[in-house]
């Protein structure tokens, strides 16, 4: 598929072929235990840096297989002409009506050059009841049929899944008054946590910023030695099989773990505590009312 | 793929990547005088296998991975050592980068063979030297993964990305012929490592992208034609088990792909199917009801696909919990009488134990937290799902990661203990809702995981649920690593399986590591093991590099 990707995107002028070495430093998402998602946004807790949308947007259409890429522009021009000419019978969003839901439509998935939806939407379909829309150019039933590939695109690829910028539930004061009761003997809401509302704006980004706020910085550690002495240092690497440390006169030192005792102190305890008490209700009020602390 | 495209597809790559192919075509020309390697169809077994051969993904038909074989053994695990290694070159995975071994090497007749994604290697199994190598030119489909071939006779079965069922010659890599078996554009896709039950070649499917049903189908070994399909849901209202769905729309549109390889008693004549997860994906709103038969274990009748029984392990399911975990087949005494039973890890997090004669319930239990998404079970030992851990809008957190309790990598159960072994990631997820709308459509949402997360090997008591040992790999949290790929388990005393970008060895009694060594990546598929002249070698695949390891290398 490589070859005929390239090629298509070249054409498209979306990727040309420089590009690709790019695409191909990214690796799977994860090796082995698991299945890789495509949930850009909620990877990184953060919205990514708008420059690097277009890209990771590729990944997903191209691994999942999704074909060309819908034209953007003619998709624009077709939603109002679909909205006027086909959304009383299609449904809004083409999902159905008291005609059949076109996103789901084995003719329009088949349908790469946009000739059989033009050809229904000049012929229509008598049996069904569907009349002929001889009124519309070519142009036109080319802009709908984009408009359709487009609403595939938005459903089947996952990787363009936005979560919601504003909250549907949650209750300011009883937030307030459960971080008073459960928050409040570590974090303060002028101190450390002052503006968390502006630099987590996204609620989906709060809110698992308060679940588990893991920093993916260097790691503090003690390691008891062999010989029985403690050093503290960064965590350079630890697993089951070896731990190195890097001490503050710049020296790492390597242990078979088994060997050593490895103190990591442990700053989420009072998170981990609260992980298996939080209703919804919970966490929605908290990130309802740390919202509000700009 | 006709050899004119074949060598088309070759040149394209040496102009890329230099004239390494050309060296494998020239291999290839010479493997082509060499008889093509034959599994006798005896070597296909409920609980065993030839030492000389892996027939099968699991090796046997039961799915336990455990391999009587014990040269390598508690005492000598130390001196295992690399006695070749395979790294794939010049083949890049479209969106997605350097390739990840996930199938199970099939050995027959002293050739490996094994896949990624519209590739099929076979490989010396004695010096690890390529004989052919198959390069399918996709056109669209989901290249998330390939699990392996599937060999019947000579013939070698592989399924590609876009739906292509293909029958390759075993000795020369060279096509015979090709069927379409699923629809890629509307988002099908074909990973499995097909399954030989007599002479019906068993293939899944997968692909929940676009709310299609799934199905498992049954092929001729020679002609590749249809013998028998099943679907994953009721066909039409009014069949049994349409009652769990609201409408004819919501039903053929409702998923559970087939997308692992199952298992075969064939005393019983049974093949037992996980199924994928519910369509749309995160959103349950137009599909009310529990939605059979997705998320389920099916038992079918291989030579007709009639269902004999079920086991739905997640009703309901608006988490993206595919029920596909090899439900793995063994025989036990219970209260003196004996027993032939099936138990799963399920990605849901629950641990499952049936009656595999009548899918009668015996153990439901979570096995990494409290599985919160349920309140208890139903009379058929089904958990409950609770409505108030749907995804919603604003999240719903879950004390399942987000890629579930667990996930594809091979489990495996060992007589000698009486344990089941799952590699498990524990920890808590947020559920999001994204389309309210309903109608919704595709995954309709998604989940965040990585919350306190941790990545353990689990043995479970297959007799009560009980979690009998854990070791929780020290890596594995937030920064990744961790237990990877599936698990091997010996009659050597032996349990091999991933962690930290390692093979290593556990004593399966209690989870105390006996011995590891160092990968280029994560080991990435489930490790499997065979003796060669009279040399056990175990195999373990880690990203692009197939890696062969025996006593002290030789």
């Amino acid at each position: 598929m490589t070859r005929t990707r390239a090629i298509l995107l070249s054409v498209t002028g979306l990727l040309c072929f420089s590009a690709l070495p790019d695409a191909l430093h990214l690796a799977p998402v994860l090796v082995g235990a698991q299945e890789p998602e495509y949930h850009p946004q909620q990877l990184t807790q953060q919205a990514p840096p708008p420059a690097r949308r277009p890209r990771r947007r590729m990944d997903s259409h191209t691994a999942l297989g999704l074909g060309r890429l819908p034209d953007a522009e003619a998709a624009k021009r077709g939603e109002p002409l679909y909205n006027q000419n086909c959304l009383a019978c299609h449904g809004e969003g083409a999902r159905g009506g008291i005609g059949p839901n076109l996103v789901r439509s084995v003719l329009v998935l088949h349908d790469d050059d946009d000739s059989e939806i033009a050809k229904v939407i000049r012929g229509g379909r008598p049996q069904a009841g569907m009349p002929p829309f001889t009124e519309l150019t070519e142009q036109q039933q080319h802009d709908i049929a984009e408009y359709l590939h487009q609403l595939v695109e938005l459903a089947a690829n996952r990787g363009l899944y936005k979560g919601s910028e504003t909250m549907t539930s949650g209750n300011v004061d009883k937030g307030k008054a459960f971080f008073a009761a459960n928050c409040a003997s570590c974090h303060s809401v002028t101190g450390d946590l002052a503006g968390i509302g502006t630099k987590y704006s996204q609620p989906s980004a709060l809110i698992m910023r308060i679940a588990w706020p893991a920093d993916h910085g260097p790691v503090t550690a003690t390691v008891t030695t062999p010989a029985g002495q403690k050093v503290t240092g960064t965590l350079e690497h630890y697993d089951d099989f070896e731990t190195t440390l890097k001490t503050d006169d710049g020296k790492t030192s390597t242990w078979s773990t088994d060997s050593v005792h490895v103190e990591v102190p442990d700053k989420l305890a009072g998170h981990r505590a609260l992980l298996p008490r939080y209703s919804d209700d919970n966490l929605h009020d908290l990130t309802r009312y740390l919202l509000t602390i700009k | 793929m006709t050899p004119k495209t074949l060598l088309t597809s070759r040149t394209l790559r040496t102009a890329l990547f230099g004239a390494l192919t050309a060296a494998s075509l020239s291999i290839a020309a010479f493997a082509q005088e060499a008889p093509s390697p034959s599994l006798d169809p005896k070597a296909l077994t409920l609980f065993s296998k030839p030492a000389d051969v892996w027939p099968t993904y699991n090796g046997d038909y039961s799915g336990r991975r455990y391999i009587s074989l014990d040269q390598v053994n508690q005492k000598n695990v130390a001196d295992l050592k690399v006695k070749w290694k395979y790294k794939i070159e010049g083949v890049t995975i479209r969106g997605s980068g350097n390739p990840t071994i996930k199938s199970t090497p099939l050995m027959v007749g002293g050739v490996l063979y094994f896949t990624v994604p519209d590739h099929v290697f076979a490989v010396d199994a004695r010096t690890g030297k390529e004989r052919w190598h198959y390069d399918f030119e996709d056109h669209g489909g989901h290249v998330l993964g390939q699990r392996g071939v599937g060999m019947y006779g000579k013939w070698i079965y592989f399924l590609t990305p876009d739906g292509w069922f293909i029958s390759l010659d075993s000795g020369t890599g060279k096509e015979r012929w090709r069927k379409k078996v699923a629809d890629e554009k509307l988002q099908y896709f074909t990973t499995m490592a097909a399954v030989i039950v007599k002479n019906h070649i068993i293939i899944g499917v997968g692909g929940d992208a676009m709310d299609v049903r799934g199905y498992l189908e049954s092929r001729n070994p020679e002609t590749g034609e249809l013998q028998w399909r099943w679907w994953s849901e009721p066909r039409k209202m009014g069949d049994p088990g349409s009652e769990t769905w609201p409408t004819q729309a919501a039903m053929d549109h409702g998923g559970g792909m087939t997308w692992m390889p199952g298992t075969y008693d064939p005393e019983l004549n049974l093949i037992y199917w996980g199924t994928g997860n519910t369509n749309p994906v995160y959103a349950g709103q137009s599909r009310k009801g529990a939605n059979l038969y997705t998320d389920s274990i099916v038992a079918l009748d291989p030579d007709s696909g009639k269902m004999k029984w079920y086991f739905q392990g997640s009703p309901h399911d608006t988490h993206d919990w595919d029920n596909v975990e090899t439900p793995i087949l063994f025989d036990t005494t219970i209260d003196g009488k004996p027993r032939k039973l099936l138990a799963q890890a399920a990605r849901c997090g629950y641990f499952f134990v049936l009656d595999r004669e009548t899918g009668k319930n015996l153990v439901s239990k979570p096995f990494t937290l409290t599985a919160n998404w349920s309140m208890g079970l139903d009379k058929r030992g089904q958990p409950i799902p609770n409505p108030d851990k749907d995804p919603k809008v604003d999240g719903s957190m879950v004390d399942v990661p987000a890629n579930g309790a667990t996930n594809w990598p091979a489990p495996s159960y060992s007589p000698q203990t009486g344990l089941f072994y799952v590699n498990a990631s524990e920890g808590y997820s947020i559920a999001w809702l994204y389309d309210t709308s309903k109608d919704p459509q595709g995954y309709a949402g998604g989940a965040s995981g990585r919350i306190d997360s941790k990545s353990s090997l689990i043995a479970l008591d297959t007799k009560t649920g009980d979690v009998r040992w854990k070791h929780v790999a020290k890596s594995g949290g937030e920064e990744g690593g961790g237990m990877t790929g599936g698990i091997l388990t010996t009659s050597g005393g032996l349990l091999f399986t991933g962690d930290s970008n390692r093979l290593a060895a556990f004593d399966p009694a209690n989870g105390k590591i006996l011995w590891s060594s160092k990968l280029e990546s994560a080991v990435s598929n489930g490790p499997s093991t065979w003796e060669l002249d009279g040399t056990q070698n175990v195999i373990v695949g880690a990203g692009d590099t197939l890696y062969s390891f025996t006593l002290d290398g030789k």
